[in-house]
């Protein structure tokens, strides 16, 4: 006898299962539809096939430069908050020091923060700085928001493999960058890519924060944002959409069998 | 499984406790080199600007140049009751208290099916279910302003249908209290099964079989084993979803009208172009954050007392 679940059970919660996928998806189809939906409006009954909106949005240049602003702030967030992100796991887990707890807590301390105050408070900081609203302040923003997310996807991974490795590695006589470089750095490439891809993903999405921060040049979200209030530019806003929406659904998963595989490899190995 | 896994670290698991320092330790990169980038990023954008917040709550620093001082003026009016904010605030925690609630209620299933039933594909299908939250945020509230205004999905399929006359749409569907509470949980509900699905899947299964040996039934083993025991997986759940809703200003902004105003929207007002008051926006900011911090560090109180006890 199975002590989780009758077999009714297991039926029941099959089905309940499926219905709350089909709710989840069903918003995401209905965008997928309309994309491709002749009528500029996004209403039933379906006027028919066309390829017109995704033409147009290739075309338009305020998107295709909302998408080049959104590209840039992400590419710098990663890149930025990867690099303190691995600074601070190997600290965390590497080394005990006194006051380890309140510095865990600074760290992480930006997941529980709410967007809105965390964006006014930058807005103030950039005021009193004398700081123009730009591309740079969002990057900054973005940096504070994902870096918790680096340290906690590097961290597990930086407590899997064994620390005597980098202690070996210097007792042959690598130094500190010999080691990281050689050592430690390949043992957790995995979790790094995976960091770096769920910090650009988020980055390239924050609308919250970024809408405090972003001076002439708009984000993607933040263009999207503005958009929406105007119907004539809906069909193709869904268009674009859609496409992002794809591509981060395709990338996430991706990565994410990616580094299963391969953390699986370097234990094998 | 990306932001939300790694999210789920913080709370439900324990943080493990670092390795001992090696003993014959050559060139070590020192503790402060290593933490001395992060630490100071946060503090100078994130620990500095939310004291600037803070000196704006009392007057000491001011949008308009003029005669100012130090004064609690502001926050005084905050807790007077002369101004609708607290009001506000309380609706908007009722609003995220009940989308927690029954988003918790929801996930709870799913995560048990997942971690319970024996599936063999029961990693895919978490990544199924999570997939969507770690989509666009805008994108999920944009498919819903699509499908639930009175020109949208729902109702020009009801006239279609001829359910409904096109004079006499469902108008309650999109502006309204519903619609935030409806997206919100659309949008929270993949992230919040995640949580309660790991101690779930951590828990012990020779636990639920010695108590049907000792002839418990399935629900007397759920109640007075299994649930216990996912506890502090449903708590964390509850959080995560009601922390970031209960400041939210995103969602009720698009799908709210003024009906589903909610507090965050307020304080986004507040420095808005219109009539800024950053006084009074930096003591509700300040507030909603004082709530916040006491309630996480509650939180990770009750998980460490859990711990303390199971050792």
């Amino acid at each position: 006898m199975d002590v989780a679940l009758s077999r009714n059970g297991r039926r029941i919660m099959r089905v309940f299962f499926a219905i709350v996928i089909v709710f989840l998806y069903a918003p995401i189809a209905v965008l997928l539809v309309f994309s491709f939906n002749r009528s500029p409006v996004p209403v039933f009954p379906l006027t028919g096939f066309t390829l017109r909106w995704y033409r147009d949005f290739l075309t338009n240049t305020e998107i295709r430069g909302a998408l080049e602003t959104s590209a840039i702030v992400a590419a710098l967030a990663s890149v930025g908050s990867v690099a303190l992100g691995v600074l601070a796991a190997i600290a965390l887990t590497r080394h005990r020091f006194r006051g380890q707890l309140g510095v865990t807590a600074l760290l992480l301390s930006p997941l529980v923060i709410p967007l809105v105050v965390l964006g006014i408070s930058l807005l103030l900081l950039f005021h009193e700085l004398g700081i123009q609203p730009s591309i740079l302040a969002v990057t900054i923003g973005e940096i504070v928001i994902v870096l918790p997310y680096t340290i906690l996807v590097i961290m597990p991974r930086l407590q899997q493999i064994d620390a005597s490795l980098a202690e070996a590695a210097q007792d042959l006589g690598a130094g500190p960058l010999t080691t990281f470089r050689r050592v430690t750095l390949p043992l957790i490439l995995p979790a790094v890519v995976s960091a770096y891809l769920i910090a650009f993903t988020t980055s390239f999405d924050e609308y919250a924060v970024a809408s405090f921060l972003v001076g002439s040049r708009q984000t993607f979200p933040v263009y999207l944002y503005s958009a929406l209030r105007f119907p004539s530019r809906l069909p193709q806003v869904i268009a674009v959409a859609v496409v992002v929406l794809l591509v981060t659904l395709v990338v996430i998963v991706a990565i994410e069998l990616w580094r299963r595989r391969a953390e699986a490899r370097l234990e094998a190995a | 499984l990306g932001a939300g896994e790694s999210r789920l670290t913080l709370e439900v698991a324990t943080p493990e406790p670092a390795a001992p320092a090696p003993r014959r330790r050559r060139l070590n990169l020192a503790t402060p080199a290593l933490l001395g980038l992060p630490v100071s990023w946060l503090a100078v954008f994130f620990l500095a600007p939310v004291a600037i917040v803070a000196a704006y709550s009392v007057d000491v620093l001011v949008l308009f140049p003029g005669p100012h001082g130090f004064t609690f003026a502001a926050w005084r009016s905050l807790f007077s009751g002369s101004t609708p904010y607290l009001h506000l605030f309380a609706k908007s925690i009722e609003m995220s208290l009940t989308v927690s609630a029954v988003v918790v209620v929801v996930a709870y299933p799913l995560a048990y099916f997942l971690a319970l039933s024996g599936t063999k594909r029961k990693y895919i299908l978490l990544l199924v279910l999570i997939a969507p939250f770690l989509t666009s945020y805008l994108l999920r509230v944009l498919a819903w302003k699509v499908i639930l205004g009175d020109q949208g999905v729902v109702n020009t399929f009801l006239f279609w249908t001829g359910l409904r006359s096109p004079e006499h749409p469902l108008s309650f569907l999109l502006y309204s209290r519903f619609a935030v509470m409806l997206v919100l949980g659309y949008v929270w509900l993949p992230f919040v099964a995640l949580p309660i699905f790991v101690t779930l899947d951590t828990l012990d299964r020779g636990l639920l079989e010695a108590a049907s040996d000792l002839y418990a039934s399935r629900l007397q083993a759920f109640v007075r084993v299994t649930l216990p025991l996912s506890a502090p997986g449903v708590v964390a759940a509850f959080l995560f979803v009601f922390i970031p809703t209960v400041g939210e200003f995103v969602t009720p902004s698009l799908v709210g009208g003024t009906g589903g105003y909610m507090y965050g929207n307020q304080i986004v007002d507040l420095f808005g172009a219109g009539f800024p008051d950053w006084e009074t926006g930096s003591v509700l900011a300040l507030f909603l954050l004082a709530v916040i911090a006491i309630l996480t560090v509650v939180f990770v109180r009750f998980l460490r007392a859990g711990e303390a006890r199971v050792a």
